[in-house]
């Protein structure tokens, strides 16, 4: 007796699953943005979901959680079900929440349902900085040791990385990091003359440079940027950058690991289609990033590697707080 | 020329002209609720008017922005609770006067000086955008610190009877503020390893739990005696009344626009310097402050709506944001195809005047939705307790979790309320417990990049100071404050003017 309703309620249990995953969506899809209103992350996400939402023939819901560098975020989607109804829209940063102490989970515990599109590193000098270019900023460190002010936004933020590129290709440089909250406040002090240099995403500092109010020194590329043609590449001015280009920010949009096949692959065809919208690609190149509409194996090979160069490069750096050994991050090959 | 039709789009428009009177009117009701915020709205906005143009978009946002800037003195005045942190300095008199039976002629010259003061940063915009926002732009960190120990200082004039408790429940919110994880280094602060601590505590969470849940545990005292009959003659206040408070509101509201234009500071912090300031400049006020001042209710309130004419200042010439909401709008200008920066006032001059036009008329709807309804409004502080208080409860605890959709808030600022409860019975005031949330990163933050850019070198640090004329100022006015608070400068005073002060008395 106790068998054949354990057994009815585990058939009828089954049949609901399956209705569930035949309809999805059948109800409202969550998506958790890991950054504030107004951000990049957050500009990107409320651009392509409505596109997304068309072909998905559903409603996404989209709410910021911040804090933490966004591991609030993450936590609260992986502690949820794994039925595709939780979305979590995210950055780059959770790669490097693992080696920098800041959490336990990373995207290993998600799969990737859209990587959307990459960011350019630009390095932006304020108007009256006493040098034009990059080899000018390089011999004024060395005449000026201490003296020039980097803005930076915390352990793991771009400028970090991109500060730890150009000690290892360059050799360490003595200058001062002034910690901002992001890049926009940053950029602000650089325009105020508060600090002198900043490593920022292009599409943040693009307008600024248009007009003038803040000088490019060179691009994190291997080719040129369509944006600002003329602005030399870091492989230009040294080819040990070639180890770690392409690098830059990330977005992606990422559901938790056993979540149903079939709901994976309608986001993952939802989002796909919703990225290959000529208003999104003008969006996206507006803001000088670049598309990568990744997903599936593709998606997962892009995240690996990036958490490998990445992961690696700031424990070279000396700005780790455990080793990327420890959660089995693969060495990037030579 | 073609500044001029852009300007008058909205006007001509009947389509732009019923979009801002509808994001205006609710707006007002979006800022009364407690933890509703304008941020939130013009968030969620964003991808609500993904599909439609740009200028209706915008002019429905902006609506919202002006209407939920006001509405927050609402229930400030109404229930003791502030809508939005930029009402907290309106509830100080505000509340007193409700409690006179006045709340009625609170809300309109409420009303009226919102309207003033959004007028003011209207025009600062319109007028000398590009001049305020590279004043704005030499502001170095020092400059905020020192702009931020100014705030600090306001301590005094938001502790009413105790200096010391006043000063103990600044350095408690200063405390709370400096919870989770240090934004600078990411290292937890008084978080003891618990995941609840990480993220800090919720600003807006210390605020509802602070003046609503412990002022309807307040109310409890006073069940059984009769809610106060609401006098509603006169909403509109007298022309000879405004005029009485024209150079006041003047100057409160440039304290507004400034403080508003400041990347990093908002309304919030502009109001409460606004009180301040009409404490220390007012020398006869209409009866003293917190006892229900006209004065203390037409400075924050003239400031606050200021300076959202203020923070469009840089987001227009620079597309940098004055404040939360701003930042929100650069990204939907982004959505939208544009590219906020500083070449937008060059290449597309046509969408600066007509974000002017929608604040004119944004600011005319504010001024209209204000004055009506107030009778139906004031009904609500005569309601009976036994609804007021669920009511109050019920709004707090819907607030705190819509903020960041979080249960932990909730908990947060249940505990707060008890714990304010206690305080208001003990004497402490809640005012600089806020204030001192407020201004604690804005203090730890610049402090620590001012003394990180001077390579750690206090010398180097004072002789930034001495040799920047604005942070001299600065400086000598921290002094000046700090001194004149001093039982030492009114013995000083007492001798050097006698004349002036037995007049004042």
């Amino acid at each position: 007796m106790k068998h054949l309703i354990l057994g009815a309620v585990s058939a009828l249990a089954l049949t609901a699953t399956g209705a569930m995953a035949q309809d999805y969506p059948s109800k409202e899809i969550a998506g958790i943005i890991q950054w504030g209103a107004g951000g990049s992350t957050d500009t990107v996400m409320r651009a392509v979901t409505p596109h997304a939402e068309e072909v998905l023939g559903g409603t996404v819901v989209m709410q910021n959680i911040t804090g933490g560098v966004g591991a609030i975020a993450l936590n609260q989607v992986a502690a949820g079900d794994a039925d595709g109804y939780t979305l979590l829209m995210g950055a780059e940063n959770p790669l490097l929440y693992k080696v920098m102490g800041l959490g336990q989970k990373d995207y290993s515990d998600f799969v990737p349902v859209n990587v959307l599109a990459r960011g350019t590193p630009i390095l932006v000098a304020g108007k009256d900085a006493p040098f034009d270019d990059y080899a000018g900023m390089l011999a004024y460190i060395k005449e000026n040791p201490g003296e020039l002010r980097f803005g930076s936004t915390g352990p793991g933020g771009l400028p970090s990385v991109v500060t730890a590129m150009i000690n290892a290709v360059e050799g360490e440089q003595d200058v001062i990091f002034v910690p901002y909250d992001g890049d926009g406040p940053a950029l602000t002090a650089l325009q105020g003359g508060a600090i002198d240099v900043m490593p920022a995403v292009l599409g943040a500092a693009i307008e600024g440079i248009k007009a003038g109010a803040m000088k490019p020194l060179v691009v994190f590329e291997e080719e040129p940027v369509e944006a600002l043609p003329d602005v030399p590449t870091a492989l230009a001015a040294n080819a040990g950058y070639d180890k770690y280009l392409p690098w830059g920010p990330f977005f992606g949009i990422f559901v938790k690991a056993g979540t149903p096949d079939d709901a994976v692959a309608k986001l993952t065809a939802a989002y796909k289609e919703a990225a290959e919208q000529p208003e999104f690609l003008d969006l996206m190149k507006n803001r000088g990033f670049t598309s990568l509409n990744l997903s599936g194996a593709e998606a997962q090979t892009f995240l690996d590697g990036w958490q490998s160069t990445t992961a690696w490069l700031m424990q070279d750096a000396g700005l780790t707080k455990s080793s990327p050994e420890e959660f089995g991050i693969a060495k990037p090959a030579e | 020329m073609d500044a001029l039709s852009a300007f008058f789009t909205v006007f001509t428009d009947l389509k732009l002209l019923s979009l801002v009177a509808l994001g205006t009117f609710a707006g007002v009701y979006i800022g009364a609720i407690p933890g509703l915020s304008v941020t939130m709205a013009v968030s969620i906005l964003i991808s609500f008017t993904f599909s439609w143009d740009v200028h209706p978009a915008i002019a429905l946002m902006i609506g919202i922005f002006m209407g939920g800037v006001y509405g927050g003195s609402r229930t400030a005045i109404l229930l003791n609770i502030p809508g939005a942190p930029s009402a907290i300095a309106t509830a100080m008199d505000g509340y007193p006067m409700a409690q006179r039976g006045e709340a009625g002629t609170a809300i309109g010259i409420t009303t009226v000086m919102s309207f003033f003061g959004g007028f003011i940063g209207i025009i600062v915009l319109a007028l000398a955008a590009p001049s305020v926002s590279q004043f704005a732009l030499t502001f170095q960190p020092r400059d905020y610190m020192l702009l931020a120990i100014l705030g600090i200082l306001l301590v005094g004039s938001l502790s009413g009877e105790s200096l010391v408790k006043g000063i103990f429940s600044g350095a408690f919110g200063i405390l709370i503020g400096m919870v989770g994880m240090d934004p600078l280094t990411f290292t937890g602060r008084f978080t003891y390893d618990l995941p609840l601590m990480q993220s800090g505590i919720s600003f807006i969470a210390v605020m509802i739990g602070m003046f609503g849940v412990s002022e309807a545990l307040a109310q409890l005292h006073h069940l059984d005696t009769p809610a106060i009959k609401q006098k509603i003659t006169r909403i509109v206040p007298s022309f000879g009344t405004i005029k009485k408070y024209l150079p006041l509101s003047l100057q409160t509201s440039t304290i507004g626009v400034i403080i508003g234009a400041l990347p990093g500071t908002g309304g919030d912090i502009a109001a409460l310097m606004a009180y301040d300031h009409a404490k220390r400049v007012t020398r006869k006020p209409s009866r003293p402050f917190g006892k229900g001042a006209i004065e203390g209710l037409v400075a924050p309130e003239t400031a606050n709506n200021a300076a959202v004419g203020g923070a469009f200042i840089p987001m227009m010439t620079l597309g940098i944001p004055g404040d939360a909401v701003t930042a929100i709008m650069i990204g939907a200008l982004f959505i939208h195809g544009l590219n906020p920066g500083p070449m937008l006032m060059v290449e597309q001059p046509d969408m600066f005047w007509f974000i002017v036009g929608s604040l004119v008329v944004a600011n005319f709807f504010m001024l209209i939705f204000g004055l009506t309804g107030i009778k139906l409004f004031t009904k609500v502080v005569e309601m009976p307790r036994a609804v007021l208080i669920p009511m109050i409860m019920l709004l707090s605890i819907v607030g705190a979790y819509a903020t960041n959709n979080s249960i932990t808030d909730v908990y947060w600022m249940l505990a707060f309320g008890v714990l304010g409860y206690f305080m208001r019975s003990y004497g402490y005031p809640l005012g600089p417990v806020i204030l001192g949330v407020i201004l604690s990163r804005l203090l730890d933050d610049n402090w620590r990049r001012a003394i990180i850019s001077e390579r750690e070198d206090l010398g180097r640090f004072f002789h930034g100071i001495v040799t920047s004329p604005l942070s001299l100022i600065l400086f000598l006015a921290v002094i000046f404050i700090f001194f004149s608070q001093t039982p030492l400068w009114t013995r000083l005073k007492a001798r050097l003017l006698p004349a002036r002060n037995e007049e004042a008395r």
